[in-house]
């Protein structure tokens, strides 16, 4: 499934795949995720990190017309201020979707999966 | 100083916390990345504010106590990237002071690295060029220099050393700081900080902000009007993008940049402005730059003026784009294959298929649809897999009426098709990889099952409505109301002792249960063969299991 951009040319199509990538991208450059949940984790009880490679698994678009709702299922480090970190990550998908896609995003869910702690 | 207790660090604290605010206003105005909200500052600074007021209210000399409140309050207040990331500086700080009274300079050196370890655990991709990288390199310096000293002064005058050093660096590792001619906002708020805890270590008062002096007047907004393909001229609003560096006059009208900005932003959008003492830099995207300009003249002299028409630039890149693409050079080889099913398509483009026609036994592509094909591959010698009997045809019309030099292989199946790619040699010239091809195809024995549609006689097997049959190479084997049966039936015609590599391809009507019987069966029946089972996933709609016996 994909959304369309039509011009004089003819049409682009951008697929969800797209999507789910770029918000993945912008999303673990954010300061405070260490990893994205696979998004099938209620299915498979548990929640796995995982790799870089696949982190638009932890990503869920739904389209409206040529807007986007996104759920992001993210894993973040232990003592660090969650709802900051989750409004981060909200503007800087939004910003980072608006911009390379152009297109309007009409929402953006976090869903906190985990919280990793790390002995130091 | 050889020591700094629970007191000592509150100043440091209170004193870091107050030129942070002092510098916040121009810390916003270096902000770029990632979301260009113009927030660092304020975000830096009321998180430093919350943790200082922690401080204030849990007075300690224990200095692994008041880390712990600082740690607390910055956690609280934390607001924006910045924000959690410096709170994480902290909180990995005040982990390592947590159990002393007082601290040595050698022991503060190792706190402050501590905390940027902290602070890296909790990023999956570190961005480098940012506050992180100030921390990191500042730290590197404050161990280096405990090492040979004792007084916390000169480890903190090593670590703000560093850290404007690492600062002023920002703009080399990230491009986008370069591109504006600015350096990393959260950085300089990080150096803020540092230059507090030494003024308040040295027991001075802070005057001014000892910032890295950003050059106004020569600094470029780097603004590439040639990136916006997706728009049409047509689609520019604001049609100059406009640039004036002001002088500011003190005899002329008052500057005040919140004005400034506000009246600016009426005359378009993409407004930017960068100002000090001295200097006003704007860049706006207008449709009136001539206003904009007497706008300017206001305020003093207008030392630099620029003014470009983003329309005409725009459309001289379309054009350049279209240019390219006529003139886009055709390829050696290019494969056209027929294919039903996403996981089919995907196998052939993964082995070099440049164009899938979508067709099979229910939906024959027509000529038309093989002629768009050539076209699209755009390549001098084609190589067309019809992968069906009924299709072939078609394929072979195509290829006459084509310019290009076309061969059609004969693959009456997708396990030929696959198995004539893999002789492909892009090396060996045309002819000599069309015979190769050609002649893989024999090598191959393609079992399909599918179901009949209806009751028939057909090449000597009874079929019934909805029977599974088993085909070998487009011959009709058997038929039986169990797909595991007409399964077995098949494969027992078709194993012989040449066979070494079983292919699977899954349909769409394929299940699970199914697939495990056939890799048991050959598994049991065929061990002295050891033959090699290989699955994939392929999609196809009608045949619930296609195989190819090599």
């Amino acid at each position: 499934m994909a959304i369309e951009i039509k011009n004089n040319y003819g049409t682009i199509l951008i697929t969800d795949d797209v999507i789910a990538s770029v918000a993945g991208g912008a999303a673990v450059s954010c300061y405070g995720i260490v990893g994205m949940a696979s998004k099938n984790q209620v299915k498979d009880g548990i929640t796995d990190i995982l790799k870089k490679e696949n982190y638009s698994k932890g990503i869920v678009v739904n389209r409206k017309d040529n807007s986007v709702i996104i759920d992001l299922h993210i894993i973040v480090m232990y003592g660090t201020k969650i709802s900051a970190i989750a409004s981060n990550v909200q503007s800087t998908v939004k910003y980072q979707i608006e911009k390379t896609l152009g297109m309007e995003v009409d929402g953006i869910n976090i869903h906190i999966q985990g919280i990793k702690v790390v002995n130091n | 100083m050889n020591k700094i207790d629970g007191l000592i660090f509150a100043q440091m604290i209170d004193l870091g916390a107050r030129n942070l605010a002092k510098n916040a206003e121009k810390i916003n105005s270096l902000n770029v990345f990632p979301v260009p909200d113009g927030d660092t500052g304020t975000n830096m600074n009321l998180s430093m504010s919350s943790g200082a007021a922690e401080t204030r209210a849990n007075k300690a000399a224990h200095i692994g106590q008041l880390g712990k409140s600082f740690s607390k309050g910055l956690l609280m207040g934390a607001r924006g990237n910045s924000g959690v990331i410096l709170s994480q500086l902290f909180r990995g700080l005040s982990q390592s002071i947590e159990s002393k009274d007082a601290i040595t300079a050698a022991e503060f050196a190792e706190a402050i690295d501590n905390g940027v370890k902290i602070a890296y655990k909790a990023v999956m991709k570190p961005v480098e060029g940012t506050i992180l990288t100030v921390a990191r390199e500042s730290a590197e310096a404050g161990l280096e220099a405990s090492k040979n000293s004792t007084s916390i002064i000169e480890v903190m005058e090593a670590i703000l050393t560093a850290a404007k050093i690492s600062l002023k660096n920002t703009p080399e590792l990230l491009p986008i700081l370069k591109e504006v001619g600015v350096v990393d906002s959260g950085g300089q708020g990080l150096v803020c900080v540092y230059q507090g805890f030494l003024a308040a270590l040295k027991g001075e008062e802070i005057e001014g902000l000892d910032e890295v002096k950003t050059d106004i007047v020569n600094m470029s907004f780097e603004d590439d009007h040639s990136s916006m393909d997706f728009m049409s001229p047509e689609d520019i609003v604001y049609g100059f993008c406009t640039e004036f560096t002001v002088r500011l006059d003190k005899n002329k009208k008052e500057f005040n940049e919140d004005k400034f900005r506000e009246d600016l932003s009426k005359f378009g959008d993409s407004l930017l402005v960068i100002a000090d003492d001295e200097y006003a830099k704007t860049h706006v995207h207008t449709e009136t730059p001539g206003d904009v300009f007497n706008y300017g003249q206001q305020y003093g002299e207008l030392i630099k003026i620029k003014s470009e028409n983003m329309r005409e630039q725009h459309r001289e890149v379309l054009r350049k784009e279209a240019e390219r693409e006529v003139n886009k050079e055709k390829s050696e080889y290019g494969i056209i294959a027929v294919s039903m099913g996403k996981g089919l398509s995907k196998l052939f483009e993964s082995l070099g298929v440049g164009v899938i026609v979508e067709g099979g036994q229910t939906m024959n592509p027509s000529t038309e649809d093989m002629m768009k094909a050539i076209t699209k591959v755009n390549a001098k010698n084609i190589y067309i897999l019809p992968n069906n009997k009924n299709i072939q045809l078609a394929a072979k019309q195509a290829a006459d009426l084509a310019e290009e030099n076309v061969y059609v292989i004969e693959s009456k199946t997708a396990p030929q098709g696959i198995a004539s790619l893999m002789v492909f040699n892009e090396e060996a010239s045309p002819k000599e990889n069309f015979d190769n091809m050609q002649s893989t195809l024999s090598t191959v024995k393609t079992l399909e099952i599918t179901y009949a549609v209806r009751d028939t006689n057909i090449q000597g097997v009874e079929i019934k409505e909805s029977q599974y049959m088993g085909i070998l190479d487009g011959k009709i084997i058997c038929a039986n109301e169990d797909i595991k049966e007409s399964i077995t039936q098949l494969l027992e015609k078709s194993i012989d002792e040449d066979s070494e590599i079983i292919t699977l391809y899954l349909g769409s009507e394929s299940d699970e249960e199914t697939t495990t019987y056939i890799e048991n069966l050959i598994e049991e029946n065929y061990s002295d063969l050891e033959i090699e089972i290989e699955i994939v996933e392929s999609n196809q709609p009608v045949y619930p299991y296609i195989m190819g016996i090599e």
